[in-house]
């Protein structure tokens, strides 16, 4: 192209890179930053504490979930799932929706995606798949070294391989572990939410540990709440009101309700955070 | 020559026709009671280099961003190569390369890997021309040693040197770049000279930002010079160069003659310690001379008086302030 023709050409090619491309690419920062790497690896101690837990310490003894475990040891990771879920789930993910846009526009990264250009919408788009894998990652994480470890250490001794469920019958291996990822998979929906109204701060801001403050300060609060019984009426828009919902697995037969009604709210949640995220980003000065 | 009142178009656009690269109308942008950036009216040829010149706090940041989209105008328009912006950003935006407010990656990825993850937002470029692009970048900025180093380790200017890497990775039309040489050492900015050479034999239009008076001089081919928001002039830099007042130096021992001379023809002239210095309002230097040497003045040397850039842009700042 001579300079002449450079000037008065038309605007010519593609004026977006290709999706898969852009999400690809996200993945990989997500999933390669020292921080991602690290969060996983201790959520993935969780179960193993746990189980290492219930086994130094023999037999029932202590109340609730973990008395189930012993001897029990596809109960471990809906445990550990259950415990992590209160903090340490809802962490991981929220450092990850920090980084997505606050942090990227803290390090001036967000200008050079914009520039590029990739479009407003597809940032949140792309963002939010990110996000999404590291809840995934982080709730494979715990299930996965769960199963293991209470397969391993715990053992399963009164049944088959199989899950002695709270309702006192005995369910074969492949059902037990069916619930294993419902409660998986249910989980993954709670972090989404999370996830999506984390998402929705780090685009208001700049500084990632004001989505962190904000976010797990929030859990926080709704925690307090749900302890008022002045504020018994507040119950049903609470997030963190459904979270005990992941036990119902554990009953037989599986009562639905709980579950569902707790994946309906996370899913408002998810789209409000979206809908949020999307407004804010819209008009974002990078 | 004042107030953005020139069109740098009608003086010398290399290709003569069609839409300027750039053009500002109206711009201006308030944040709060701030008021960063007031009124700019401005046309940036095609081909041209133009250097936005203005002290820090300016509004030449402010500007190159509404520019970019990446911040929404209060009023007026902006078209770059011939599209409204921000309406048509991403049209116009594959093809324009810019290096806003210092160089932006991620500290624990490495120069190569900090570069892959902009080529795969770079629309113009396909999946499989990706590894090339990022190699031939590196190599043009020099980088291509320290590639491997993840980007915490980099010095200031290797930094500097990779964000000018990710504006290269594609050819590019328009070229905008912030302060580009900011933390620099000599050979640094020697190199990033070489570059906007480069760019500028390329056909591409550019649009560098310096407070460094004597990089603009080096580089440009045109100059903004905006202060406290507002542009107090635009224009090819050989006129503003010779400013408003363009004068000649007549170096002769016979002095107290030549200024009778000209004063006598009708022209301005003060005596200095070893010669003349002749107003050329309404005159030009051969007239000049030959009437000297007509008055019998011995003309040891004519030099065209010229301000200098440092000189127009103190007088211009100091005497639009406050």
């Amino acid at each position: 192209m001579t300079a002449t023709d450079m000037g008065s050409a038309p605007l010519t090619g593609p004026v977006r890179a290709p999706l898969m491309r852009l999400l690809r690419s996200e993945l990989r920062w997500v999933l390669r930053r020292p921080r991602t790497q690290i969060a996983l690896g201790l959520l993935a101690l969780v179960p193993v504490l746990i189980g290492i837990g219930i086994v130094v310490s023999e037999g029932p003894g202590g109340s609730g979930l973990l008395t189930q475990v012993a001897g029990n040891g596809l109960v471990l990771p809906i445990a550990a799932l259950s415990i992590s879920l209160a903090l340490l789930l809802p962490l991981a993910v929220t450092m990850a929706a920090a980084d997505a846009l606050a942090g990227e526009s803290a390090h001036g990264t967000l200008r050079g995606l914009l520039l590029a250009p990739v479009s407003r919408t597809r940032l949140v788009l792309v963002k939010a798949v990110g996000v999404l894998a590291v809840a995934m990652a982080a709730v494979a994480a715990v299930t996965v070294l769960g199963i293991v470890t209470g397969l391993v250490l715990v053992g399963s001794s009164g049944t088959a391989h199989g899950m002695l469920t709270v309702s006192g019958t005995e369910i074969g291996p492949g059902s037990a572990l069916l619930r294993v990822s419902l409660a998986a998979a249910w989980t993954v929906g709670q972090l989404a939410a999370v996830g999506a109204v984390a998402l929705a701060v780090s685009s208001a801001t700049e500084h990632p540990l004001v989505v962190l403050a904000a976010v797990l300060g929030g859990l926080i609060v709704f925690g307090v709440l749900s302890t008022i019984p002045a504020l018994d009426w507040l119950q049903p828009v609470l997030l963190t009101t459904g979270w005990f919902a992941i036990t119902d697995v554990l009953r037989d037969p599986l009562p639905l309700d709980g579950l569902a009604s707790s994946s309906v709210r996370a899913g408002c949640y998810l789209l409000i955070g979206l809908a949020l995220t999307l407004a804010r980003t819209a008009t974002r000065e990078a | 020559m004042r107030a953005g009142s020139v069109t740098p178009t009608a003086t010398a656009a290399p290709s003569g026709h069609g839409a300027p690269a750039i053009r500002v109308q109206g711009l201006r942008k308030v944040f709060g009671p701030v008021v960063a950036v007031s009124s700019v009216d401005l046309d940036v040829p095609t081909g041209a280099v133009l250097g936005v010149l203005g002290p820090n706090g300016s509004g030449k940041t402010t500007m190159i961003r509404t520019l970019l989209a990446l911040s929404r105008p209060t009023s007026g328009t902006v078209e770059l190569l011939g599209k409204k912006v921000p309406a048509a950003a991403r049209e116009v935006l594959p093809h324009v390369g810019a290096l806003v407010e210092g160089p932006g990656f991620h500290p624990f990825l490495s120069g190569r890997e900090n570069l892959r993850r902009c080529a795969a937002a770079e629309p113009l470029l396909s999946t499989q021309a990706i590894p090339d692009a990022v190699e031939r970048a590196l190599h043009r900025v020099g980088l291509a040693d320290a590639a491997g180093r993840r980007y915490r380790a980099y010095s200031l200017g290797m930094k500097q040197r990779l964000g000018l890497a990710a504006v290269l990775l594609v050819p590019r039309r328009l070229v905008v770049l912030d302060e580009p040489t900011n933390g620099l050492d000599p050979a640094g900015t020697r190199e990033v000279r070489r570059i906007i050479a480069e760019l500028h034999a390329g056909g591409a239009t550019v649009l560098v930002s310096s407070h460094l008076l004597t990089e603009v001089e080096a580089t440009c081919t045109h100059v903004a010079v905006l202060d406290h928001g507002s542009l107090i002039a635009a224009g090819p830099l050989t006129a503003l160069l010779d400013g408003e007042a363009p004068a000649l130096d007549v170096r002769t021992p016979d002095s107290a003659v030549a200024v009778q001379a000209l004063r006598a023809a009708g022209i301005g002239a003060v005596a200095g310690p070893d010669g003349v210095r002749v107003e050329l309002a309404g005159t030009d230097p051969p007239t000049v001379v030959a009437l000297l040497v007509g008055a019998g003045v011995a003309v040891h040397e004519v030099r065209r008086w010229r301000t200098g850039l440092d000189e127009l842009f103190a007088q211009l700042t100091e005497g639009n302030g406050q």
